[in-house]
């Protein structure tokens, strides 16, 4: 407070530094303690990933360097090429599934009806609910003999219904289905948020140049929403790559290694085998997996924006 | 003043959690306040498991100057969950081994304290059971208190007056065919085949000699042929059922849904406190495991538990004590009072099980509590888990139908000598 009210300091050159280093420190001090967080629980152990993967590590003994011998492993492990095919299966059919529900669900919901708030959160309602309890619940659902699921199926005459989580064929389709019910609802809330942003006068002039409701939908509603879809399906990919939780209590991988995604290998190698270094070269090809289905996304945008 | 405040606050805030995380693992003292000195029990749920109360209650009766105290695990994490915990330095004194691989891979990493020369320290090593399984190469590395060992259980109404005392495979499935009633919700099964892969693969294993880390497996066919058979005349919950609803061995057993049921020893203890409390209705009793060969002896499976003390216990010498004294005759008492297998045997431990209130007591269940032999579930080796985990897969398979019999031998033989190393 002295130096302020010294006359000889140039009084606003220095009172705006010393404001702009102010606001930097105060917004540091806001970001400091998640940064702290951040760094301690992510960013260390994820720049410890790529160092780990170049070792033989059990997590106890000092890690021995190893060079590329994980990744010459994960090149002639089977395990490991089914989990990247089931992965990749996955997310072909989670994220196009879901975007067009969600999308569905928020156009309809997006009308002015009664009841449309009920509706609304009943469908957002999956996405609060436990997973635990999710996968649960579909388990019975879709449980081969008993299942009322298959009941219907039956009851319409397809005499030999799927087995879904028993059945090597049907175990990653069901998680599909279970996975686009649950998230289904929090993508809606995000294109609803979309629909908002799209001002009315346009659909005013398209009805006017005698568009009908697709015309709309195709020429309007979807090139407005293109930020939207974009960061959704951006979202979903890398969800669809890092699934974990729902494959683990719904069916373990199984049967067999018919549903084992990459996340599942991971913890397996690394917690339950206790291989860390070969872990983390796997986590550091899921990485490598996620970025590049991101870039590719990424120019794509950039070329639809041109 | 309050400016001051605004920019000291978030610098405090973030000190003081960084001072929390950081002491948050270092902090505790090995002594109560009273003076005791406290010894720490990796053990898995508490609640519903109540030899650890046994165990602990009986041992601070005995040293009233210790204090053991109980670090509560989910059970289907445990092995899990230790493994972090010892990863990050965990100073736990005394760690339960709730099987042999994860024992072994404790051991050979180091993470355990020999025990070596307790053991030969002890008086009457042979009526330790299971203690052998515990030699890694000439090192102890922990005591084993319990030993179970697979036997047949039995709901007496059910099963009537059928003999089970010497039953072959071949003649459990056709009493167990015999034995299934009804249809639709009020079916009897007259057996319920859990889906672990022991009920199949460790029984043939254990009675037909045949090595389960392989890399041959061609002597599992016939149990299997066995265990599909009973599913296939329905005389079993099926497989997927039970797996994909997460069917538990106790309801179908309790519920009188399965008149007949191939489990560990452990599960004597737990229908009787069932029983105590009300919850299950069920007269039951235990036979011997069925055989693959009729010439009358009876071959089981089983597998031995373990206390070890942490290599980086804060209380190692209490620990000890607290291992030694689990793993011996009063320890043994006190789990046989609840109707647990002890490791150490005794004809007083062997009549304190017996006196138990509601344990069979007839000649049947005497003769199934007296095997010929036990044979480790899994054998140990570095390669243990990867093997099981193979198993575990190709046992699902064909026990869901997804595969035949002979592929799926085909497939464990092909797996376990390319992809285990």
């Amino acid at each position: 407070m002295t130096t302020a009210s010294s006359p000889s300091a140039p009084a606003p050159v220095s009172s705006d530094r010393r404001r702009r280093r102010r606001n930097v420190l105060v917004g540091w001090s806001f970001v400091l303690p998640n940064f702290l967080g951040f760094a301690a629980l992510t960013l260390v152990p994820v720049v410890g990933t790529f160092v780990i993967a170049f070792t033989d590590w059990d997590s106890y003994s000092s890690p021995k360097w190893i060079g590329l011998a994980n990744f010459r492993r994960m090149q002639h492990d089977e395990n490991f090429w089914t989990a990247v095919r089931n992965t990749c299966w996955y997310a072909a059919g989670h994220i196009p599934l879901t975007l067009v529900a969600a999308l569905g669900l928020a156009v309809l919901l997006n009308q002015k009806l009664r009841g449309v708030g009920l509706l609304r959160t009943a469908f957002f309602f999956p996405y609060v609910t436990s997973l635990v309890a999710v996968a649960v619940v579909w388990n019975m659902l879709l449980s081969p003999d008993i299942g009322p699921v298959n009941q219907l199926l039956r009851h319409l005459g397809w005499s030999h219904p799927p087995g879904w989580t028993t059945s090597t064929d049907w175990s990653l389709p069901a998680l599909i289905l279970t996975s686009v019910w649950r998230d289904m609802g929090y993508y809606m809330v995000l294109f609803l948020a979309g629909l908002q942003t799209i001002p009315a006068e346009l659909y005013e002039a398209a009805r006017v140049d005698g568009a009908g409701p697709w015309m709309r939908f195709r020429h309007v509603t979807l090139p407005g929403l293109r930020p939207t879809t974009f960061f959704v399906t951006v979202m979903l990919t890398i969800s669809s790559f890092k699934v974990f939780d729902l494959v683990q209590v719904m069916t373990e991988g199984g049967p067999g290694r018919s549903s084992l995604v990459l996340s599942q290998l991971i913890f397996r190698e690394g917690i339950t085998h206790g291989r860390f270094g070969y872990s983390s070269a796997v986590s550091l090809a899921l990485f490598v997996i996620a970025l590049a289905v991101t870039l590719v996304q990424f120019q794509f945008q950039r070329r639809s924006e041109r | 003043m309050r400016k001051t405040t605004a920019r000291v606050l978030p610098v405090a805030l973030a000190a003081t959690l960084f001072g929390a995380a950081a002491c948050g693992s270092g902090g505790g003292s090995g002594t109560t306040s009273d003076g005791r000195t406290v010894v720490k029990i990796a053990l898995w749920n508490y609640q519903t498991t109540p030899e650890f109360k046994a165990l602990i209650d009986g041992f601070e009766a005995k040293y009233p100057k210790i204090d053991v105290q109980p670090v509560d695990i989910l059970a289907d994490d445990y092995p899990d969950k230790v493994t972090t915990m010892l990863a990050g330095g965990d100073r736990t004194d005394v760690l339960t081994m709730k099987n042999i691989t994860d024992y072994a891979r404790f051991g050979t990493r180091g993470q355990l304290l020999p025990l070596t020369d307790d053991v030969a320290k002890m008086a009457d090593k042979s009526a330790y059971s299971g203690l052998a399984d515990y030699n890694l190469k000439g090192q102890y590395y922990a005591l084993p208190y319990r030993q179970d060992f697979w036997v047949l259980f039995y709901n007496r109404k059910l099963v009537g007056d059928a003999d089970v005392s010497h039953l072959t495979w071949s003649g459990f499935d056709s009493l167990a065919k015999q034995l299934t009633t009804g249809s639709g919700s009020s079916k009897t099964y007259g057996t319920y085949l859990h889906t672990w892969r022991s009920v199949v693969q460790a029984v043939a294993s254990a009675q037909t000699g045949g090595n389960l880390l392989g890399p041959d497996y061609g002597w599992m066919k016939d149990q299997y042929s066995v265990a599909l058979d009973v599913q296939k005349a329905g005389a079993t919950l099926p497989f997927s059922t039970a797996s994909s609803q997460k069917i538990t061995y106790d309801s179908q057993f309790t519920t009188g849904k399965a008149a007949m049921v191939p489990m560990g020893t452990w599960w004597a203890a737990a229908l009787l406190s069932e029983k105590a409390q009300g919850k299950n209705p069920v007269d039951w009793g235990m036979a011997p495991l069925p055989q693959v060969s009729a010439d009358g002896k009876a071959t089981t499976f089983g597998s031995p538990t373990a206390f070890a003390v942490n290599k980086k216990a804060r209380n190692a010498d209490a620990a000890k004590q607290f291992v030694e004294w689990a793993s011996g005759p009063e320890g043994a008492a006190a789990i046989a009072k609840i109707g647990l297998v002890p490791s150490y045997h005794s004809s007083s431990v062997m009549n304190a099980f017996f006196g138990v209130q509601g344990m069979p007591t007839d000649a049947v269940a005497k003769q199934a509590m007296q095997p010929s032999k036990v044979q480790l579930e899994m054998p140990v080796s570095d390669k243990s888990s990867d093997v099981d985990e193979i198993l575990t897969q190709e046992h699902e398979l064909v026990m869901s139908g997804e595969k035949s019999v002979d592929d799926g031998i085909k497939e464990m033989d092909d797996r376990v000598k390319t992809e285990v190393r």
